[in-house]
C-alpha cells in the first residue's frame, strides 16, 4: 500500500461525506438502465471486471459505496493505480489508461443515478 | 412445479431430505422422501426427477425418482462428507446427466474450520481429492488439535491429505474419480462419472445457455481455515471440458501468490499448494459478489419474458462474518449477467435504501434466493427462496418453515 500522508486528509474529508445517500442503482430505484454510450459500455465492462465484486453495483460490500460520494476523478485514478488498505493496485497492464478513464465516467455515472 | 427441500442446512440443521410437488393452490405434496442430505437440485427428462443427493450425511450420490416414486442411485460414492456437496444436476441436449461436486475443504488443507462445521468430528479422516495426479509444494499448517482436550496439542496439517498429516515437497497424491472441485457427466441410465472439468471449489448452480453452452456458478473462498484467502468473489464459468480452472492455487486466473489481491488482514499469503499446474487456468466469464453465495442459475430463452441468452443467478447472500467480513450485506437477490461481455445487473431485490434479506430491511420480499429456473414457456421465472437465516455467535441458525417460491412475469409493457 501506497500513499502520501498529504493525501490522508483528502480521503478522511471525501470518507466524512459518506452519507451521501443511497446506493441502490438498480431497479426499481432507478429506470432500468441500456448503456450505449460507448465510453460508459467500456467503463461498465471495466468496472464489473475488476470493481465488482467488492463494489457490488457501485454500492459496499467487502469495499465501500463508491456511487454515492463526490470523488474526483483524479482521487479515484490514483486510488485505482495505488491501492488503498486492502485494496489492491491495479496496473495500467490490468486496466490501461482508457479504460481506467472510462471506468471514471461509470462511476460518475452511477453516482447520477442516485440524484 | 416440482422443488427440493434439502434435509440439511448449514449450522448442522438436519429434517428430512424430500421432493415436493407444489400445488397450485401452494399446498405441498410429498413425492418421495429419502437420505444422503442435503438435496441440493433437481432436473426432469422424459418422466423421471434426477436429483442430486448432497451427501453430508452419507456420500454423496445421483439418485433417478420415476413417477410411480422408485428411487434408483445412478451414481453413488462422491466425495461429499465436508463443507461442500453434490450440486446440480443438469441434463444435456445431447442426453448426459452433469453435476458438480464441491471440495471438502476452503481451500485444500483440513483444519479448525472444519471442525466448526461439523463434519470433522464425523469423518475425521475426510479430505481433499484431485481429479488427476497433483505433485504438493509441501506446505504444512500447525493448528489446535480439536479432537483432544489437550490445549497444548498441535497438529500439522498439509494438502489434500487428513488432518494431521504433514506433508513433503514433491510428494504426488494420486488423482481418483470421483473427484473434488468437479464437474462430472454421467448417462442417464448410470454408470461410472466422467471428469468434464476440475479444478472448482464448490460448482453449485449448473446450466445449459440456449446455444448449448454449460455454465457454472462457482463459489470462491473464504476467509476462513488454516489457508484463508482475502477478496474472492464468485464465478460465472463457461465450462470447457478437460480445463482445470485454478483451485486451490488461482482465482479467476490470478495466482494466489499475488499479495497485492489474496493476503488476508494479519495473515500471510495463501501462496501454492501446488508444486505444478495442469494448465493455466482461465478467466471467468463474471465475477460475482465477494461472499454473495452466487448459485442456482438458469438462462432466459424467450423474447416474452426478455434478456434472451442472459444468465439469471440466485444470490443466496453473505454469511458473514464466518467466511469474512463485509461492509454491508452483499447478494440476497437475483442477478443477471449478459455472458457476452460479463457485465451484471440487479434483476429482483428487496425495496429499501440498502441492500439486504427481508428480515432486515423490512417490507417483506427475498430473503435467500438460491436457486431460480424458468418454466418450459420461458415467460415466467421461479426462485426458491431458502428463507431466514441469520448468523449467530454459534454460526448460521436457519429458521424452519421460512421458505417461499417465488414466481416472476413479464408485466404488460414493463419490467417484470
Amino acid at each position: 500500500m501506497k500513499f502520501s500522508r498529504s493525501l490522508t486528509p483528502a480521503l478522511l474529508v471525501f470518507g466524512l461525506l459518506a452519507a451521501c445517500g443511497p446506493t441502490r442503482r438498480g431497479p426499481p430505484f432507478v429506470a432500468e438502465r441500456e448503456i450505449t454510450d460507448p465510453q460508459l459500455v467500456l467503463g461498465q465492462r471495466t468496472f464489473d471486471t475488476y470493481c465488482q465484486q467488492c463494489h457490488p453495483g457501485g454500492a459496499s460490500g467487502l469495499g465501500p459505496a463508491i456511487n454515492n460520494k463526490p470523488l474526483p476523478g483524479w482521487l479515484i485514478r490514483y486510488q485505482v493505480r495505488n491501492g488503498i488498505g486492502v485494496m489492491p493496485a491495479f496496473s495500467s497492464r490490468q486496466i490501461s489508461g482508457e479504460e481506467l478513464d472510462a471506468t471514471v465516467e461509470y462511476l460518475k455515472y452511477l453516482r447520477g443515478l442516485g440524484s | 412445479m416440482y422443488v427440493t427441500e434439502a434435509g440439511y442446512s448449514y449450522g448442522e440443521v438436519w429434517t428430512t431430505p424430500r421432493l415436493l410437488r407444489i400445488e397450485p393452490d401452494g399446498g405441498l405434496t410429498t413425492i418421495v422422501t429419502g437420505a444422503h442430505a442435503p438435496w441440493n437440485g433437481v432436473d426432469f427428462h422424459e418422466g423421471a426427477f434426477y436429483i442430486a443427493a448432497g451427501g453430508e450425511a452419507g456420500e454423496g450420490r445421483i439418485l433417478r425418482i420415476g413417477m410411480d416414486g422408485s428411487i434408483t442411485p445412478i451414481v453413488e460414492g462422491l466425495p461429499s462428507l465436508g463443507d461442500h456437496h453434490t450440486n446440480g444436476p443438469a441434463i444435456s441436449p445431447d442426453g448426459w446427466l452433469y453435476f458438480g461436486q464441491g471440495t471438502a475443504t476452503n481451500s485444500g488443507v483440513v483444519g479448525i474450520d472444519n471442525f466448526e462445521f461439523g463434519w470433522m468430528y464425523r469423518h475425521p479422516d475426510f479430505h481433499d481429492v484431485p481429479c488427476a495426479d497433483i505433485t504438493l509444494a509441501g506446505k504444512n499448517y500447525t493448528t489446535l488439535n480439536p479432537l483432544t482436550e489437550d490445549p497444548d496439542d498441535r497438529m500439522v496439517t498439509g494438502a489434500y491429505v487428513p488432518f494431521g498429516t504433514p506433508t513433503e515437497e514433491g510428494r504426488v497424491i494420486p488423482g481418483e474419480v470421483p473427484c473434488g472441485g468437479a464437474v462430472m457427466r454421467v448417462p442417464l441410465a448410470g454408470g461410472t462419472p466422467e471428469v468434464v472439468a476440475w479444478g472448482f471449489r464448490n460448482p453449485f448452480g449448473l446450466a445449459w445457455s440456449p446455444d448449448g453452452r454449460l455454465y457454472i456458478t462457482e463459489n470462491g473462498a473464504d476467509v476462513r481455515g488454516s489457508r484463508p484467502v482475502f477478496g474472492t468473489g464468485d464465478l460465472l464459468w463457461l465450462v470447457s471440458p478437460g480445463t482445470w480452472y485454478g483451485w486451490p492455487d488461482f482465482f479467476a486466473g490470478r495466482p494466489l501468490t499475488d499479495t497485492g489481491w489474496f493476503k488476508p488482514p494479519n495473515e500471510p499469503a495463501p501462496g501454492f499448494l501446488l508444486a505444478e499446474h495442469p494448465n493455466a487456468p482461465p478467466e471467468p466469464t463474471a465475477l460475482l459478489g465477494v461472499h454473495s453465495s452466487s448459485n442456482g442459475l438458469d438462462f432466459s430463452r424467450s423474447p416474452g419474458f426478455g434478456y434472451t441468452g442472459e444468465a439469471f443467478i440466485a444470490q443466496f447472500g453473505d454469511m458473514a462474518p464466518g467466511v469474512g467480513k463485509v461492509l454491508a450485506p452483499v447478494g440476497f437477490k437475483v442477478v443477471r449477467v449478459d455472458v457476452e461481455n460479463g457485465t451484471i445487473q440487479d434483476f429482483a431485490v428487496n425495496q429499501g435504501e440498502s441492500n439486504g434479506p427481508a428480515s432486515r430491511v423490512g417490507g417483506g420480499g427475498l430473503e435467500r434466493p438460491i436457486s431460480v429456473r424458468f418454466d418450459p414457456s420461458g415467460t415466467a421465472l421461479y426462485v426458491v427462496d431458502f428463507g431466514v437465516m441469520t448468523i449467530g455467535e454459534q454460526g448460521p441458525e436457519p429458521q424452519p418453515g421460512t421458505g417461499v417460491l417465488w414466481r416472476i412475469t413479464r408485466t404488460a409493457g414493463g419490467i417484470p
